[in-house]
């Protein structure tokens, strides 16, 4: 039977407004019983793998649904910035950049559920050096507490590859490579001088040292903060005020600047470097068109350990190395910074105790264990009851014997060095120095405005001041 | 029964059929779904941001940062500069293309193919040839033995990368418009040319370009709006490096809101472009007397 205009728009509104008013409840019906996650893409596949069996048997214990979804860092920053912005949120997210750029700017704003009571529960079990991350200001009731759950983390390692030293006849042993300040970074120098002047068709383009200098980068900022503290200098107080502006603390900033701007002028880092992205460093030193490179996390040499066109793993044991820091222009033992990644639950969630319960869930010790191994010591846990694993301090087993020369030098970094966090967490307004790059834009007056260090300095400087003046 | 009240007054239904019969009427129900669509995805984000634009902590935070201000310039040299050339090119080129010979039409095929091009996969090869260790222009600047250059580590050279691809992308898409406009000339005026003896560039001066010189204008200023919002070119070449020196005001934009999490900062970047862009499409619509 043909329908009439007039039947047609009466049907279609009658539908519409059923869909509307069966579809509705049953939606919000099924939001009360479902947990939705929005986790970092692993880097590896087995990382994603044990992530849903987790999910999978939480999912089976306490007889609910759980929405997980795996997205890039830097999308799933961007994710979770407009979620938040907009308070239609996950119960619970992880971002490799929560650390930094998440919880202390909207722990400030009141966005995100207090953990206080998670973070108790799991106290007897963390590494008290790597709690501090998350207790951070809250703007509107102006007092400190738990706004995010801090489980790994990753700290500055040096790799280099030991084949080209041995190609031109320079020690290869980590336990050789001089480790005084000018003496480690002239090596480095010279192993470009020595391989160009070997093979010119080889290595005419290749650079000693892979530095990131680049606005685009957060290796950036781990670069500049590892050097000024090896310049002794700071620009926070204990209490998050400002202090680089303090004549020592302004001379050790102009010195390292001074620093990475004759490291890069001198020839021996790429041009490209002012322009580099996180993974460029990566990309150099895997093409081998660098020597050595800087790098938080071990996701280097975790790359070659999952090198399919190396199944022997010749890379990973005997052709690449992880070394330290080197001691400071003083002579004093280098000192770190960590990075700690973070979970965290926001305080739009309407399943705030479900979210808490799956995040304990998560971090148990062999669970936690199994996911954290699948990233191939990328990371180290936050939990100590984890750290005593014989994973950290042995590593990996080559396949001929050999023994493991990147997992248990980061060990020896995170336990055995004077290491903290990030001091991000003591103000909201670091966090925005950070977002800004401050740092790598100050190098970038240096190396292309071709300003003077200390002029760039001073802009830092008072930009720093700027941004902490907007935090009141 | 009446349709008409004692008063002699239409009755309330009566009103309402009428209405119901209205052209009007049924012109805005039928436009409604529309209309709604439109006043969610146009009006209500655009007053949303508005609103949220109109802080003047905003504002000021804007003008205190470097950023911005070298931001400004690029975009200014970006919209005023890139946009000229292209379009200048394609005015020339498209005179190339009006050749009535076969091998043109092959040319103008291939011609096409930069602006068929994804965005994505063109930027990130021109970014490897312009690599500064490995990338094929540095490779045969050297094997003439000269410098090689680290195009994208340079404020200049970088800026002048993006707006060197935004021409190579987009040229063939403004060539083929004015081509279509010169298809449109009469061939009348070109015989009455040539009896007069005039030479192709008296053609040119006299002929082509006062009838192509609207259809010039509407597609600078067309090619101006969209370049003003050009997001894709600049954050996928250069991502604002070198020193965030190469920043347009949309990746700035893009920077504050979704880095730094500054949602009201990066709305009143766009809000101090849209008075510029606003006067290009009311000067646009002028001219197409829309």
């Amino acid at each position: 039977m043909r329908q009439t205009r007039r039947e047609f728009l009466k049907t279609t509104a009658v539908g519409a407004g059923a869909t509307g008013a069966l579809g509705l409840p049953t939606a919000s019906r099924a939001q009360g019983q479902k947990l939705t996650v929005w986790w970092n893409k692993g880097y590896y596949p087995e990382e994603d793998a044990a992530m849903q069996k987790i999910v999978k048997e939480f999912e089976a214990q306490h007889k609910v649904e759980v929405d997980l979804s795996f997205t890039a860092q830097e999308d799933l920053l961007k994710k979770i910035t407009a979620a938040l912005i907009a308070r239609r949120v996950p119960d619970v997210a992880f971002c490799f950049y929560n650390d930094w750029q998440v919880v202390p700017k909207y722990g400030w704003e009141d966005k995100l559920a207090d953990v206080s009571d998670l973070i108790q529960a799991l106290r007897p079990r963390y590494n008290e050096k790597m709690l501090p991350v998350a207790y951070v200001m809250n703007g509107k009731t102006k007092k400190r507490s738990y706004y995010g759950v801090p489980i790994e983390a990753q700290t500055m390692h040096i790799h280099y590859w030991r084949d080209m030293l041995r190609e031109v006849g320079m020690a290869d042993d980590p336990a050789k490579v001089p480790m005084k300040w000018d003496d480690y970074w002239t090596y480095w120098k010279k192993a470009q001088d020595a391989l160009r002047k070997k093979d010119p068709a080889k290595y005419g383009k290749l650079y000693g040292i892979g530095m990131t200098e680049s606005t685009r980068a957060s290796d950036t900022l781990y670069n500049f903060e590892m050097a000024l503290l090896s310049f002794n200098g700071e620009t926070m107080d204990k209490d998050g005020k400002i202090v680089a502006d303090q004549p020592k603390n302004r001379e050790a900033i102009v010195k390292t600047l001074k620093w990475f701007g004759e490291l890069f002028t001198s020839g021996y880092v790429p041009p490209d470097a002012t322009n580099w992205t996180d993974g460029d460093n990566n990309a150099g030193f895997h093409s081998r068109t660098i020597v050595m490179t800087p790098n938080p996390s071990q996701s280097i040499p975790a790359a070659q350990f999952f090198n399919k066109d190396d199944p022997e793993k010749k890379n990973y044991f005997d052709n690449m190395a992880t070394i330290e820091w080197p001691d400071g222009p003083d002579g004093k033992k280098a000192r770190y910074l960590s990075a700690v990644k973070t979970i965290i639950v926001p305080k739009d969630s309407k399943n705030q105790k479900l979210a808490k319960d799956f995040i304990a869930f998560v971090v148990e010790k062999g669970r936690f264990t199994e996911y954290i191994k699948a990233a191939n010591g990328r990371w180290f846990p936050a939990f100590n009851d984890m750290a005593v694993d014989p994973f950290w301090r042995a590593g990996h087993k080559g396949p001929k014997g050999q023994k493991d020369p990147h997992v248990p030098v980061a060990t020896t970094i995170f336990l055995d060095r004077e290491n903290k966090v990030f001091e991000h967490y003591k103000n909201p307004a670091f966090s925005q120095v950070y977002d800004e790059n401050v740092w790598g834009k100050a190098m970038a007056r240096i190396v292309i405005d071709k300003w003077p260090p200390e002029k760039a300095g001073d802009e830092a400087i008072e930009r720093m001041k700027a941004i902490f003046a907007s935090y009141k | 029964m009446s349709s008409t009240t004692r008063e002699g007054r239409p009755r309330a239904s009566s009103r309402v059929a009428q209405l119901l019969r209205s052209r009007t009427t049924q012109g805005f129900l039928f436009t409604a779904p529309l209309l709604v669509l439109f006043g969610a995805f146009v009006i209500y984000p655009m007053a949303f941001g508005v609103w949220y634009a109109l802080d003047v902590d905003s504002y000021r935070a804007l003008f205190s940062d470097p950023t911005f201000r070298q931001t400004v310039t690029n975009t200014l040299w970006y919209v005023g500069f890139a946009v000229n050339v292209k379009l200048f090119l394609a005015l020339l080129l498209s005179g190339i293309l009006d050749f009535p010979f076969r091998w043109i039409r092959i040319l103008a095929a291939l011609f096409l193919i930069p602006w068929a091009v994804p965005a994505l996969p063109g930027i990130l090869s021109f970014r490897w040839m312009l690599n500064s260790q490995w990338g094929i222009f540095n490779h045969l600047l050297t094997k003439l033995g000269l410098e090689s250059v680290p195009w994208l580590a340079r404020h200049d050279t970088a800026l002048g990368a993006v707006m060197v691809f935004h021409i190579w992308k987009y040229l063939p898409f403004w060539t083929i418009i004015l081509l279509a406009g010169r298809r449109a000339i009469p061939s009348e005026l070109y015989e009455a040319t040539a009896i007069d003896g005039a030479s192709a560039f008296q053609n040119f001066v006299y002929v082509t370009f006062p009838l192509l010189r609207n259809l010039y204008l509407i597609c600078t200023l067309l090619s101006m709006v969209f370049t003003l919002g050009d997001f894709t070119v600049p954050w996928l070449m250069t991502g604002g490096a070198p020193g965030d020196s190469t920043h347009v005001l949309a990746t700035l934009a893009y920077r504050y809101t979704f880095q730094m999490g500054r949602l009201e900062w990066g709305l009143a970047t766009f809000a101090v472009a849209l008075p510029v862009t606003l006067g290009f499409i009311g000067l646009l619509l002028r001219w197409v007397k829309i």
